[in-house]
């Protein structure tokens, strides 16, 4: 494991020095400032706008994946613990040059988040990834009316994840435990399993 | 030596949508599909003409070699297909129109047939080697989830021609119909992914990707994947 996850940091790297179009760091913070006010305005609520913004980023992560295959040249992973080291360590390397911490977790019963308690053989079907750096918060302050409203400023970030694994026949259910706009103290983003989506054989039509 | 044709299909497996097709040395065409057959925006050579079809398809038609007189063009015009009668600038000058006779067979169940062949081939390949497994969440489970394990077919060969197939683990099928003799086209199928899908239809935002209503087909992405089969080397 020490071997593989290794090597995806390596090729994290690479993917990121390869990649010949970058936007600058600040312009692509403001601008996803500029989004999250804007939608803030327009829906007046903020789980709404957690909303558009998981929704938003299903979208872009339904193509980003096709991007990622097709210049990272990876297997498919064998197992969730690996696809959680490929998304930490090259996927988030090679879009935004940062490599979040991951914890594989047990989901306890009771634990904290909204994820529904689970059976413990569930070993292995969620990971957490800890962001020491969160490319689209810098400069961010969220307001006091924010706070109390719930907003979670990264959730475009689960959106996109959400959307690329479901390309790749895995549905997940993702979402931040904490964050340190709200005064947490770490940003958390947790990335639960819930099914292999599973390929059928279209029906036969004669 | 030559190539063929090539076929694009989505990436929702359980569907036979063609989202692209384009030709090169085919001397038998399929007929054109029936009317909702086969999505818009998938090849001009062989999309229904639409009522409103106007003197471009016809023409289209008329020299059955001309595959890229986009009809359906850019998919920004997605309500007006046929609006685009001039060739564009960019794509080359059609080659001298060739008789070309009709396999007889509708697009549209081409596109069933080739996709069935590809379906039922890989999944028998899967099954025979006892590596395909599929498990269910809800079950017990051991500790590393067993996923599905990978194993493609490249291509299979006839007396006639050979079928290549590069598979994403997306799902997007590329498959192209080529000449017996020829090599293994996998690596230029990859090729189309990485370079003109990618550049021009997964970075585009005027294709919608998972469309029920459009295939993928515009000016840029067949302009460069026929230059880019023109310049193989058994293009002949």
């Amino acid at each position: 494991m020490a071997t593989s996850s290794k090597q995806y940091l390596t090729r994290g790297e690479e993917l990121w020095k390869g990649r010949s179009e970058k936007v600058n760091a600040e312009l692509f913070a403001l601008t996803y400032g500029a989004l999250v006010v804007q939608l803030i305005q327009d829906y007046e609520d903020y789980s709404e706008v957690n909303k558009q913004l998981e929704k938003m980023g299903h979208n872009i992560g339904t193509r980003l994946i096709e991007d990622f295959l097709a210049k990272s040249n990876l297997g498919r992973c064998a197992d969730f613990r690996e696809v959680g080291e490929v998304v930490a360590k090259v996927g988030f390397k090679s879009f935004l040059n940062i490599t979040p911490a991951i914890a594989h977790t047990t989901i306890r019963p009771g634990s904290t988040g909204s994820a529904p308690p689970q059976a413990t053989n569930s070993a292995g079907s969620s990971f957490s990834l800890t962001f020491d750096e969160n490319p689209l918060a810098e400069f961010v302050e969220l307001p006091e009316d924010a706070l109390e409203g719930g907003l979670w400023f990264s959730n475009v970030l689960c959106g996109v994840i959400r959307g690329a694994l479901e390309m790749v026949q895995m549905q997940v259910q993702v979402e931040f435990v904490s964050d340190v706009l709200r005064g947490d103290e770490t940003t958390e983003l947790r990335v639960k399993l819930i099914k292999h989506l599973e390929e059928e054989v279209p029906v036969a039509d004669d | 030596m030559t190539i063929y044709s090539l076929y694009i299909f989505d990436r929702r497996i359980r569907h036979c949508i063609c989202v692209y097709y384009h030709d090169w040395h085919r001397t038998r065409r399929p007929k054109s599909a029936v009317e909702g057959g086969i999505l818009p925006a998938v090849s001009t050579a062989v999309f229904a003409p639409a009522a409103d079809a106007n003197s471009s398809a016809l023409s289209g038609y008329a020299s059955p070699r001309n595959t890229l007189s986009s009809a359906s063009g850019i998919v920004v015009a997605v309500n007006e297909m046929n609006s685009q009668s001039t060739a564009s600038p960019l794509l080359q000058a059609p080659p001298s129109p060739i008789a070309v006779s009709s396999t007889g067979l509708a697009f549209d169940e081409e596109v069933k047939l080739v996709y069935g062949v590809v379906l039922s081939l890989r999944n028998m390949i899967k099954k025979l080697s006892g590596r395909y497994e599929i498990v269910d969440l809800s079950e017990n489970l051991p500790e590393r989830y067993k996923i599905y394990r990978d194993e493609q077919f490249v291509n299979y060969r006839t007396s006639a021609y050979k079928l290549h197939l590069f598979e994403t683990l997306s799902g997007y099928k590329f498959v192209m119909l080529s000449d017996p003799g020829i090599e293994s086209m996998r690596l230029v199928l990859r090729q189309i992914y990485v370079g003109p899908f990618l550049e021009y239809v997964v970075r585009n935002p005027l294709i919608s990707m998972d469309s029920k209503e459009h295939g993928i087909d515009n000016e840029y992405f067949r302009t460069s994947v026929d230059r880019m089969v023109r310049g193989l080397s058994f293009y002949l």
